[in-house]
């Protein structure tokens, strides 16, 4: 999608393939007029800061924007070589469904920031989500930095968060993403990331871009792909990453974890060769600064509603639980709603078995996909419960030693996995 | 995922190696137009089954339009689907959607002969001696020429040599009398084979399997089976499709032992794939004397083969288990172990599928398939054997081990919606392995099934590529009942351990090179205790194997 606007900067991805540079910035956009200026010229610092002698190219990627996002994009890069737009215009299918991740057709705008960097002979492809409040030019230098210096090949952020924001990804994404493919990536599914040329190449070789729910899970996808493979893998602390808000309904819980870990099964099912044969952890270097920037926000957490919603659960969901969890979990679930709330804890093993129980039932289907997702909300919301009263008053530091611990007891239970998913006879045994 | 726009040949040029191969007739898998015989659109609609079943290959036997005297390998016109079956369009469905599936599809070539009833053939006989056409076939005045050919079906066939009045000479045939052998002394035969090669190869299969290779050339003072001039033709026809289809296989079928049949690889250059024929027969062999020495004593006597080449494994098919391969005396064994019913013997062999073979036992079923599957080479698994079919010896020729697939208990198997008189075949209707009982649907829904532990087992198979590419080196411990075996490739090294008695046995390995690794239980992921320098204590129970991944203890 040329422009056809005033900039005579602007060019298509054919017309850019004939200069090679040195960074791709990749700016991923949907209705983010608000912030896609800030973020562009925050980029552009980090440029003239901390890449002054490198060829760079900025590709915008936008997923059918109704507001003028393309447009306040070249305006803020005005005065710089070209801004190469790709069309990335999302589907109808794609808008039937709104993704976490928030832009629609992520999948597609991805491929065509990524084969735009391909063809621009890209030492380094960085991607950045422009809705985003808090870039700052330090996330251009700790991103590009290990590719470019240092031969690495993926920089997955790390960004600064409430002890209770991102559970999700605390409880069960980064775990198990840990324990099946032996990286301790802590925050695999981040829209944003850096990229050598060696591993852009091989992501746009995988068969990963159109399959079903690419548009959903494909950051989740593009970092197992690196991981799988003998590729470095770094992380870059950037802060703190809020994202502008839209005036967008948010999803629900439901939505979100259905997407979020659907996604995560999905990918666990398509590389059962590689995750199978990896044993143990290896953590991963990390560059930046994790202190730095916006100061975080403060998040209230009521625990008893959330292990009402747990007990609310059991009542009504327990009979479906007992189609993917054994009965001896069913037992230790009880356990726990006959006890008080004050001491409320699920053990890490016994949530670690449940992650992998559920990612066996969405396997073999021992129900419609979508049920087992939704089925796992209220045991979900009692491993939150659990964690919100264990880390409530501790520092960073303490709550990062916990989340360690989480992620070593889901590397002890994955024998318990690999013997169910080898021989599924014994599912609910 | 399915892969779009896919028109055959793998993205993987060593797929084979790691392929899990389902051998089907389409007439016996599904019929979907109700007339009694399976068919294309029948295939169709059963793709997902085999999706889920985890194979990855189909071996699809002919199809072609057919005078049907020796099951389709009576070809009358190589380039098109008999009418029974459905059209080229249906085909080319099954094909499209078999390659969305990540299946690849390999089909019969047969090579040496045609159909009595092929146009080539009448042309032949018509024609004036000496001429291009007459001379697509093998013609003679005499029947005594080639006299050290045996002749193969001597159930059926007196002579190789049979009386053709219109022509007014003798034809060779080196199977029935209406197969006439072609002529590859000629030129213009192997231009016309090459055509068809191209057309299906355009059409998008993945490989061929070459029907009865051994034969193709004739050549006085020799038994007319591997001569050098076979494998020339066979090295031009892979020349020729090496330049124009990547990644597309050659699977040879030469019933001979493994020294002769090593030939068919040549330097990599002739054939992909070769039947291991003489494991088979051993391997039944072995489980019956509770001894390893015939399945070792094979494998041994077995040649290194190219890098990219690769055997082909099973243990039961849609022809005999073919005795031919064996001694008298082993021979004589086999029939008294396995065929005590003279009906069960056709030719050489024995006309059962494995299930009857076994004796029904679900434990030696598993315990053959965790050979086949762990033996070098790639495993062929025969329609229906998942799921433990029996067999009808009182059908004729082999059609007992052709009967249709057991779907359900509903009439007919649920594999035709025919009335059943109507039926190509009558279904297996016994009161053991009769359709009622027998049926992938129950097999779907019980956890503890065949079918499931067959699905098991191939996703085992396919999580550990040594199994498919790696070194096999025996182990010999003093328990002759007990069967062991390394697979080695690289850093990989899976131990296999088998017990072929009915009873449990105590084995001691030697196992003093892995000292220091754990042997992991692959099919439930145990870790057993770590190897030392001792000789390491296993029992195993009755037909019990284990497959062991050996991991370094620090990795």
């Amino acid at each position: 999608m040329a422009s056809t606007g005033s900039n005579s900067s602007v060019v298509t991805p054919e017309t850019a393939s004939t200069t090679r540079v040195d960074i791709v910035i990749g700016l991923t956009s949907h209705n983010d007029a608000a912030t896609v200026g800030s973020v562009a010229s925050a980029l552009r610092e980090g440029l003239t800061r901390h890449f002054a002698g490198d060829a760079s190219r900025f590709v915008l990627a936008d997923s059918g924007s109704t507001d003028d996002t393309p447009a306040r994009a070249r305006d803020s890069l005005k005065g710089i070589d070209g801004l190469v737009e790709v069309p990335a215009a999302p589907t109808t299918t794609d808008r039937l469904e709104s993704p976490y991740h928030r832009i629609p057709g992520k999948a597609r705008a991805l491929r065509g920031i990524l084969t735009t960097a391909q063809n621009l002979g890209a030492r380094a492809c960085v991607v950045i989500d422009a809705g985003i409040e808090t870039v700052t030019p330090q996330w251009l230098q700790w991103l590009a930095t290990p590719v470019l210096t240092h031969d690495f090949d993926l920089v997955a952020p790390f960004y600064r968060r409430h002890p209770y924001e991102g559970a999700l990804t605390k409880g069960i994404v980064y775990p198990m993403f840990r324990a099946l493919y032996g990286v301790r990536l802590r925050q695999p599914a981040a829209g944003e990331f850096a990229c050598s040329s060696r591993l852009l190449d091989r992501l746009l070789e995988e068969d990963l871009w159109d399959r079903d729910g690419a548009q959903i899970g494909i950051d989740l996808w593009l970092a197992s792909s690196a991981v799988s493979r003998d590729f470095r893998i770094g992380e870059a602390a950037l802060g703190v990453r809020n994202q502008h808000a839209h005036g967008d309904e948010p999803l629900d819980l439901g939505t979100t974890l259905t997407q979020v870990v659907g996604s995560l099964f999905a990918d666990v099912e398509k590389r059962v060769e590689q995750w199978q044969r990896v044993r143990g952890s290896v953590p991963v270097q990390q560059f930046g600064e994790l202190s730095m920037g916006t100061p975080l926000q403060s998040v209230s957490i009521d625990h008893e509603k959330l292990i009402e919603s747990f007990r609310l659960g059991y009542r009504e969901l327990r009979d479906i639980w007992t189609w993917v969890l054994p009965p001896r979990t069913i037992l230790d679930l009880r356990r726990l709603i006959d006890g008080p709330a004050a001491g409320f804890r699920l053990d890490d093993g016994l949530w670690a078995r449940i992650i992998y129980d559920f990612a066996l039932g969405y396997r073999l289907r021992a129900l419609p996909r979508e049920h087992v997702l939704r089925s796992l909300v209220p045991l979900y919301l009692a491993w939150f419960a659990s964690f919100v009263l264990e880390v409530r008053d501790r520092g960073d530091n303490e709550v990062e030693r916990r989340l360690d611990q989480l992620g070593a007891a889901f590397e002890t239970q994955k024998p318990y996995l690999i013997s169910k998913w080898r021989w599924p006879e014994r599912l609910r045994t | 995922m399915k892969r779009q726009g896919h028109t055959g040949g793998a993205a993987d040029a060593l797929w084979y190696k790691r392929a899990v191969i389902y051998e089907l007739p389409v007439k016996s898998f599904f019929d979907a137009n109700a007339d009694g015989i399976g068919d294309f659109p029948g295939l169709l609609e059963k793709l997902d089954y085999l999706e889920g079943l985890g194979v990855t290959c189909l071996w699809l036997l002919p199809f072609f339009p057919s005078p049907l005297r020796d099951d389709g390998y009576d070809i009358a016109d190589y380039c098109n689907i008999h009418p029974a079956y459905g059209t080229l369009d249906d085909f080319k469905r099954v094909l499209d959607a078999a390659h969305e599936r990540r299946l690849q599809v390999v089909i019969e070539l047969v090579l040496n002969h045609t159909s009595d009833q092929h146009p080539w053939f009448r042309r032949a006989r018509a024609a004036a001696r000496g001429s291009v056409e007459r001379d697509f076939y093998v013609w003679s005045d005499t029947d005594d020429r080639y006299r050290d050919a045996r002749v193969i079906f001597l159930d059926s066939e007196r002579s190789n040599w049979t009386w053709d009045s219109v022509a007014g000479a003798y034809y060779w045939h080196r199977f029935f009398h209406h197969q006439p052998d072609l002529n590859y002394d000629n030129p213009a035969v192997l231009q016309e084979i090459l055509a068809v090669i191209d057309f299906w190869l355009e059409l998008g299969v993945d490989g061929f399997r070459l029907d009865a290779v051994p034969y193709l050339v004739e050549r006085d003072g020799t038994n007319c089976e591997n001569l050098p001039d076979t494998h020339a033709v066979l090295k031009t026809i892979r020349r020729h499709i090496d330049e124009r289809w990547p990644h597309r296989m050659l699977l040879a079928e030469a019933n001979q032992f493994p020294a002769d049949v090593r030939a068919y690889f040549a330097a990599g250059d002739e054939c992909h794939m070769a039947y291991h024929f003489p494991l088979m027969p051993r391997i039944f062999m072995g489980l019956h004397l509770e001894d390893r020495h015939p399945i070792v004593e094979i494998m041994e006597q077995t040649p290194p083969i190219p890098d990219v080449c690769q055997w082909a494994l099973f243990l039961r098919n849609h022809d005999e288990l073919t005795l031919e391969m064996v001694t008298d005396e082993e021979r004589d064994y086999m029939h008294l172990a396995y065929s005590v019913d003279p009906q069960a013997r056709i030719n050489l062999g024995i006309r059962r599928r494995l299930a009857p073979l076994m004796g029904n036992n679900r434990r030696r079923i598993e315990l053959l398939n965790s050979l086949l599957f762990s033996f070098p080479g790639t495993p062929i698994v025969y329609y229906g054997d998942e799921i433990g079919m029996g067999d009808n010896i009182y059908l004729g020729d082999r059609n007992g081990v052709r009967t249709p697939m057991q779907w359900t208990n509903d009439r007919n198997a649920r594999f035709s919606r025919t009335d059943p008189a109507r039926l190509y075949s009558p279904v297996i209707m016994d009161p053991i392995y009769g359709y009622q009982g027998i049926n992938v649907e129950a097999q779907e829904r019980d956890g503890s099934s065949l079918l499931q532990w067959m699905k098991n087992l191939i996703g085992l198979r396919k999580l550990f590529p040594v199994l498919g590419v790696g070194t096999l080196r025996f182990l010999e411990p003093e328990n002759q009942k007990v069967l062991a075996y390394l697979r080695e490739h690289e850093h990989d090294a899976i131990l296999c351990v088998a017990n072929l008695s009915h009873n449990v046995q105590p084995v001691e390995l030697d196992l003093a090179p892995f000292a220091g690794f754990v042997p992991i239980e692959v099919l439930g992921y145990t870790e057993f205790p770590i190897i030392g320098e001792r000789p390491y204590f296993l029992t195993l129970g009755p037909y019990g194997f284990y497959w062991f991944e050996l991991q370094r203890r620090d990795a």
